[in-house]
């Protein structure tokens, strides 16, 4: 671990980002019901207590995505993540949590740690998972069998590794908008929202 | 007529040749005789002959002309002749034309109207065809519908079987449980008699019970009452103890009381002389707040003593240190006097001083702006004086111009005076001098008019100038002005264009846009969504799959007429209940066969060493009759017939009538009236039959 207690190096900010993405992504699936209750254990991260899934298959694929999202944070080729919920009898998407990703290219691997804190931005990561867990209680139900899907926007000219596939942004038609809060390291800011279908009972 | 013509012809020529041989002759041989002569009349005779040729000629051609003319006419007629042959005969064929064309028409209209016919004819046919098919299409749907009730009646048939079967199978269930339970109902009544005989028992105890249950409760009722007047006692017989001993503490109490009040006396002296040394103690600390007030105010007046000591000495140096004759307060007081006027005097001066300062200044500045003006008024009178110098120069120019036109008038006038002699002309020219003098000196007058109307204007000119200038400046300014109004309100436009942009932007990155040319989207190819979509897609898939065959499943049944084989109807498994249940059902039958196999066997043995111990074959014809017929009987139809009367198991018989019976009248008054035993009657009817077979 190069997060030394002087500073943060943006190795070290590439792997905070990617383990908050890690459990926060493990929390929007458990929050909406993706995968049942049951498939989900609980474990401490962030002074806070966070579900993780258990299920094998789900396991192997966030660790694929997620190691290869911190090569790119690393390299600063990131732009947005985005978790896609869709209702698989009508293939609609339902909702889209979208995570804006701002690296501040000065930071390269020879410049020097920068000046923060870990426990200031551990506050930071624990508030916005309170409030993705607090967003249940305006988001619509989602009643159908839904599926996820994570989707990157990277630089047009990042060169695609083998298993990757090019794929349409997969908005949602009418949909309503809400920021939520943010969090820095630094060197990397993540800006998070969230958009869902708007309701017509509503 | 041609030929007439030809012989005509020849014949003229014929004479004419001759005429002109005849001549010739005579012209040949009688020409040297005759000179002239002879030639004038072979001219003469030429010319005639020229002539009657000529006429021959023309007789000929007309003659030609009118056998052309009669050809002519011959083949007119000939053509006229022809042309009405031709005429009839086409005025025939128009006629057989025409009257085809009205044969023609009429068949025209008949097929016309053939063809109508066949059209409406061919419209019923397609309507009747029409009607056809839709009544052959009702009929294929009735046939439709009647197969299918047919099919569905056959259903009906065969799930009306089964339910036949069924309730057959029931219906049996019912009878051996029916009298399963009849046996049951016999032993209830049984226990019921039991427990009827034990409830009169217990009603009995249970009456028993009542009664005593109300002795019980009197004498409860009694000992309450007891135990309440006991209670009461007690409390009487306590409240006797606590008076008891209250009256025992009296005296005590009265000396105690005693005492009380001395002590009250006692405590109220104290009270007073208490009271006496608060006042005292009050005195006391207002004295010595006093004390320490006086204590406090002689410190700080201590401390004030010490600065006023420490600052007489400092005036005391005072006087030694600025060097002045002091040594009491009034030497300082009247140096501070004499000081205090110094500055007085001083202040005084100052202010004239000042005031003589303002009014130089006021005088300055009003002099300013004199001198001002008086500079404008010495530039005006140094422009005036300019001006002047060049209206002198110019006046000075002017002066010299007209003393040389004087120069030259005086000389013209004197050269005219010197030429006019005889001045005939002199008053004229006088005249005209005159005249041109006056011209002259109005030439000048306007000259100098406009000489002074072009130096104001050129004044106005310069102050024309300033004050563009002037306007100019301001009218730059103005511009200047608006110009920074109208960019003003540019600038506000388009900062809220910028922040509409800036809102949409916002909300399209909310939503999830981005840019083509700078970023893509990509994702993993296997992701839980694609996974899920082609799970959800072979689920679909399989239940297609599974419906059809179904669906081919029913189909093949309903074909099969119904016949629901165990093999096709269970798919569901059968639940474990209905398995142990059918086992059970099995296992009773099977059970139930058993038991009737060995009855039949006990029965038959029963019966056949009934027979052959008692002799008597005995049948159950009818309820409650029984028919005997003996081992030893000489005929098969010889038998007795008993019925069974009273109630069943009691085993009264009575014999009924029979032909063989009669034959036995003897045997039965002995045996049955009088006697009235059916065993002895018995074994006498085989003793009888056996004595006759063996006698025989």
């Amino acid at each position: 671990m190069s997060k030394t207690l002087k500073g943060i190096t943006l190795k070290g900010s590439a792997e905070l980002v990617a383990e908050f993405f890690s459990f926060g992504i493990n929390s929007i699936l458990y929050q909406r019901g993706i995968y049942p209750a049951e498939t989900f254990t609980r474990v401490t991260q962030y002074d806070m207590s966070l579900h993780l899934t258990t299920d094998a298959k789900l396991k192997s694929y966030l660790t694929n995505v997620i190691s290869q999202l911190k090569e790119w944070l690393f390299d600063c080729t990131v732009q947005k993540l985005v978790v896609v919920i869709t209702c698989l009898e009508t293939n609609e998407v339902l909702e889209r949590w979208q995570f804006d990703i701002e690296c501040e290219k000065t930071a390269k691997e020879s410049s020097a740690p920068r000046e923060k804190s870990i426990k200031a931005i551990q506050e930071e990561i624990r508030s916005v998972i309170r409030q993705i867990t607090a967003t249940v209680t305006f988001l619509p139900l989602l009643e159908t069998a839904c599926a996820f899907d994570l989707l990157i926007y990277t630089d047009k000219d990042l060169e695609v590794p083998e298993q990757w596939e090019e794929s349409g942004p997969q908005l949602i038609d009418q949909s309503e908008e809400v920021r939520l809060r943010s969090f820095t390291t630094s060197i990397h800011k993540v800006n998070s929202m969230v958009a869902y279908k708007r309701t017509n009972s509503m | 007529m041609d030929d007439m013509e030809d012989t005509t012809i020849f014949s003229t020529l014929k004479s004419f040749k001759s005429l002109i041989s005849g001549p010739d002759h005579s012209l040949l041989e009688t020409e040297p005789a005759y000179g002239r002569s002879d030639l004038q009349k072979l001219y003469t005779k030429r010319v005639e002959l020229e002539e009657a040729a000529e006429r021959v000629r023309s007789h000929t051609s007309l003659l030609q002309l009118t056998q052309e003319k009669q050809q002519m006419e011959l083949s007119h007629k000939r053509a006229r002749i022809e042309l009405e042959k031709e005429a009839h005969s086409s005025s025939r064929d128009l006629q057989r034309e025409i009257d085809r064309n009205r044969e023609l028409l009429l068949k025209i209209r008949r097929l016309e109207e053939k063809e109508e016919k066949a059209n409406q004819a061919l419209n019923e046919q397609m309507e009747n065809n029409k009607a056809l098919k839709r009544n052959l299409e009702e009929l294929h749907k009735k046939a439709n519908e009647k197969d299918r009730k047919l099919t569905e009646a056959d259903q009906m048939i065969s799930e009306l079987k089964d339910e036949t079967r069924r309730l057959n199978q029931k219906i049996q269930i019912q009878e051996s449980k029916f009298s399963t339970q009849n046996l049951e109902i016999q032993a209830l009544q049984e226990q019921l008699d039991v427990q009827r005989k034990k409830y009169k028992d217990v009603s009995q105890r249970y009456q028993n019970l009542q009664s005593s249950h109300s002795i019980s409760t009197e004498s409860e009722l009694k000992m309450k009452e007891l135990e309440r007047r006991l209670a009461l006692q007690e409390q009487d017989s306590v409240i006797v103890r606590n008076m008891k001993s209250e009256m025992v503490r009296l005296p005590e109490l009265e000396r105690e009381i005693k005492r009380l009040r001395e002590e009250n006396a006692f405590l109220r002296e104290t009270k007073e002389n208490n009271s006496l040394l608060k006042e005292e103690t009050e005195g006391l600390r207002k004295k010595l707040e006093r004390v320490e007030r006086v204590m406090e105010e002689k410190l700080k007046a201590e401390l004030e003593k010490e600065k006023l000591e420490q600052e007489l000495q400092a005036w005391e140096n005072i006087g030694q240190a600025a060097g002045l004759n002091i040594r009491k307060p009034e030497d300082l007081s009247r140096e501070v006097i004499q000081i205090q006027q110094r500055e007085l005097n001083l202040k005084q001066q100052n202010y004239t001083l000042n005031s003589s300062i303002r009014s130089v200044e006021k005088a300055r500045a009003e002099l300013l702006p004199e001198i001002a003006q008086m500079r404008a008024k010495a530039q005006e009178e140094q422009k005036k004086r300019e001006n002047q110098d060049s209206l002198v120069r110019r006046m000075q120019k002017r002066v010299l111009l007209l003393t040389k036109e004087r120069d030259g008038m005086r000389a013209i006038l004197e050269s005219y005076d010197s030429e006019l002699a005889t001045s005939e002309y002199s008053p004229q020219l006088m005249f005209r001098v005159k005249e041109a003098e006056d011209m002259l000196q109005k030439v000048q007058a306007h000259n100098t008019e406009m000489e002074t109307q072009l130096s104001k204007a050129q004044e106005e000119a310069g102050t024309f100038k300033l004050k563009v200038q002037m306007v100019s400046h301001i009218h730059h300014h103005g511009n200047f002005l608006l110009k920074i109004e109208e960019l003003e309100a540019e600038r506000q436009r388009l900062e809220e264009q910028n922040n509409i942009l800036e809102m949409r932007l916002e909300r399209h990155n909310l939503q999830g846009d981005y840019d083509p040319v700078k970023t893509k989207v990509i994702h993993l190819q296997m992701n839980p969504t694609s996974i899920a979509k082609q799970q959800h897609a072979d689920e679909v898939e399989q239940l297609r799959l599974e419906c059809q065959l179904l669906r081919d499943r029913i189909r093949k049944i309903e074909a099969g007429g119904g016949v629901t084989t165990d093999d096709t109807t269970l798919i569901i498994p059968p639940s474990q209940e209905i398995l142990d249940l059918r086992k059970q059902m099995e296992s009773a039958e099977l059970k139930n066969q058993r038991l009737k196999e060995v009855f039949q066997k006990k029965i038959q043995e029963f019966r056949t060493a009934c027979y052959v111990l008692t002799g008597y074959q005995i049948d159950i014809t009818v309820e409650n009759q029984y028919r005997l017929t003996s081992v030893y009987a000489e005929h098969m139809e010889d038998s007795l017939l008993f019925k069974s009367t009273g109630p069943v198991g009691s085993g009264s018989m009575q014999l009924l009538e029979t032909d063989f019976s009669r034959t036995l009248t003897g045997l039965v008054d002995l045996h049955l009236f009088h006697q009235k035993s059916i065993p002895v009657f018995l074994s006498a009817v085989t003793i009888e039959l056996f004595s006759r077979q063996t006698v025989t």
